[in-house]
């Protein structure tokens, strides 16, 4: 089965010049268009988007405008903003915990190392 | 490029492809039974993700030389491999919860990681898939803090839960590397095995501990003075098992897709017989 390969290109900001981001299998531009849309700009990662067919030069681009791709409805859910808050709950969720006695106080690395450098060295 | 490097990137974003593709079957199953609507929204939205990761994925795969078609085909007849931890059932929501909080946080650090690998495409890939694997991170953190911060029975539904899959959870980096790894050696991974783990342990265990959950090893603990954990070795021989096709779920889930991917064969063949797509 031969199903033409589109290069999926994506415009972060109006700024930007278009970049390539993917690519997709699609029979012709319109289900390309189609699919890009849903597989690389459902989060709101860009403001335009466009499909080109391997090898050709022309450029489809899509005609969704930027402030409805990604979806009008409320879809927080898909996006970061729709957990904002996570941390500030992790850390009241852990000063309750220690006020019942319940966290576990054990030994652990400084804050931001992961592992000592000589062990990632002797390791690598 | 040489064809031993190709030959490697290919099994190796191939099995990841597929390890997207079987992820979303334990974590799927939950949809219909997620407690509330909102719930069951981004529950969805993350299936829907880690599904289009896999499309992604094997787009990049079938430029270094094997049709999507094969690949599928050779996943669910059992000829390839997909991730340890998809093999395992998701009995509770603590399941759901864990999964997301600690199975995509292994997986995040493992794929963070492939930021800086040698093959551009597949790099392409991963800066596509990280920040939503990073969503669906925050996405468990707010799962597990629900449960850890509710009612006694929501907390010991969540610490079985690490009980059960913290084994896994150790498997899914995988056995310490060899001396020689030829993916390293490629740069189509840029760390070993037990660095990510590391990684793992010292990002998790201490939010773990900070609400109070245990980890089923009583041997792990941040060794100061080496400046890195002390951990038990898992059974080994259970990784070996499941990943060549023998986990509780494996032979489920494959018949699963298998049967998606049988009756669905009508709609690759419209694609297919479509006049662009003969012309192409």
């Amino acid at each position: 089965m031969q199903v033409a390969i589109w290069e999926v290109l994506g415009k972060r900001t109006e700024e930007d010049q278009f970049a390539v981001v993917g690519g997709l299998k699609a029979p012709d531009a319109e289900m390309a268009l189609l699919l890009a849309r849903e597989t690389h700009f459902r989060h709101k990662e860009g403001v335009a988007y466009a499909v080109r067919r391997r090898g050709e030069p022309e450029v489809h681009a899509g005609t969704w405008p930027a402030e409805v791709l990604g979806g009008v409805t409320d879809r927080s859910y898909r996006r970061q903003e729709g957990y904002v808050g996570v941390g500030a709950t992790m850390k009241r969720v852990h000063r309750q915990l220690a006020a019942k006695g319940l966290v576990i106080d054990r030994p652990r690395p400084p804050a931001g190392r992961t592992r000592s450098a000589e062990a990632e060295r002797a390791d690598a | 490029m040489p064809d031993e490097y190709r030959q490697a990137a290919l099994k190796f974003i191939e099995m990841h492809a597929n390890s997207e593709v079987m992820g979303a079957l334990p974590e799927g199953t939950w949809i219909p039974r997620a407690p509330t609507l909102k719930r069951k929204l981004s529950l969805t939205a993350k299936v829907q993700d880690e599904v289009g990761h896999g499309q992604i994925l094997y787009r990049v795969a079938e430029d270094l030389g094997k049709t999507r078609e094969q690949m599928f085909d050779d996943l669910v007849n059992g000829r390839t491999k997909f991730h340890n931890v998809f093999h395992y059932p998701a009995e509770t929501w603590g399941d759901v919860a864990y999964i997301g909080f600690l199975i995509d946080g292994a997986a995040l650090v493992n794929q963070k990681a492939l930021l800086d690998a040698s093959y551009m495409p597949y790099v392409r890939a991963m800066r596509r898939i990280c920040p939503e694997e990073s969503l669906h991170l925050r996405h468990g953190e707010q799962l597990m803090l629900e449960l850890v911060s509710g009612t006694a029975e929501q907390r010991d539904m969540f610490q079985d839960a690490v009980d059960r899959w913290w084994q896994p959870t150790m498997h899914f980096f995988g056995p310490p590397s060899k001396q020689k790894d030829m993916l390293i050696h490629w740069g189509i991974k840029t760390r070993t095995n037990e660095s990510l783990r590391q990684e793992f342990f010292s990002t998790y265990v201490p939010k773990l501990w900070d609400l109070g959950v245990t980890v089923p090893d009583p041997r792990l603990a941040w060794n100061e003075e080496i400046g890195e954990w002390d951990w038990s070795e898992p059974d080994w021989d259970e990784f070996w098992r499941v990943v060549r096709g023998n986990g509780p779920m494996t032979s489920i889930r494959l018949a699963q897709r298998k049967t998606v991917w049988d009756t669905h064969a009508w709609v690759r063949e419209v694609f297919a017989g479509m006049p662009e797509a003969s012309a192409a």
